[in-house]
């Protein structure tokens, strides 16, 4: 109908107006950035996660009379603690390559982003090389169910930093970023950022506290 | 007031505020352990 009335109006000389195709355009925030506001409700979204896990692991600790850890297990305080230094080192190096792509500093860039991913495949290598020495399993108890649940939810959301590491070095590599255009180097940093900071909360409580 | 989730420097910073925290909070609890 609207077709046939559109080919009278041209018929007639009149200018046809296009049809809108597609969705209609998404609706923006006037203060903050859609792929800034993405990873910012993304990452409220997993501290609440993160919150409900450590919820479980606080009643354990609290009501369980059972010891942490659980009797006949020890957890590896040490080469925890190294996997720490580690992630703690890959955040210097993430924020060393985004003050870098600031300055126009693509040397620094390369090499920040290339480090932290090494940093962060590390950590997730270590604890798994952990998990597999360390002579106990989920089923055993619930400290046990909790310990690998918290540190397993953690190496995920690890997993997911370093997909995200390995498209930001594969576009630095080929020339992407600027000091102008940078956000996709700026996103994942705070990311990166907000997994370090869980894993900081999770080795003091789980492993040292 | 520092927001985490506006910048990466501020996100960096606040990793560092945490960091430093949570090992003051860590030593004195465990001091304390030792101590009783």
């Amino acid at each position: 109908m609207e077709a046939s009335a559109a080919s009278l109006h041209a018929g007639a000389g009149a200018h046809v107006e296009h049809e809108h195709h597609g969705p209609p355009e998404a609706h923006r925030s006037s203060r903050v950035e859609p792929q800034l506001l993405g990873m910012l409700l993304f990452i409220i979204s997993e501290v609440m996660v993160f919150g409900a896990f450590f919820t479980a692991y606080f009643f354990i600790r609290v009501v369980d009379p059972s010891p942490w850890p659980a009797h006949g297990t020890d957890l590896p305080k040490i080469i925890a603690g190294f996997n720490t230094a580690v992630l703690l080192s890959s955040s210097v190096t993430v924020h060393w390559a985004l003050e870098g792509v600031k300055r126009g500093n693509r040397f620094a860039l390369k090499a920040g982003m290339l480090t932290t991913f090494f940093l962060g495949a590390t950590f997730l290598f270590v604890q798994i090389n952990e998990y597999v020495h360390i002579g106990f399993a989920p089923s055993n108890s619930a400290q046990a169910s909790i310990f690998f649940g918290l540190t397993g939810l953690h190496g995920a959301h690890v997993f997911i930093g370093l997909c995200l590491l390995a498209f930001v070095n594969i576009r630095a590599f080929r020339g992407h970023f600027s000091p102008e255009q940078h956000r996709g180097v700026e996103v994942p940093g705070i990311y990166w950022h907000f997994v370090d900071v869980m894993w900081v909360i999770v080795y003091t409580t789980v492993y040292l506290l | 007031m520092l927001n985490p989730l506006r910048s990466e420097q501020e996100a960096f910073r606040f990793l560092l505020y945490v960091a430093t925290i949570v090992i003051a909070i860590t030593v004195v609890v465990l001091v304390v352990r030792a101590l009783t």
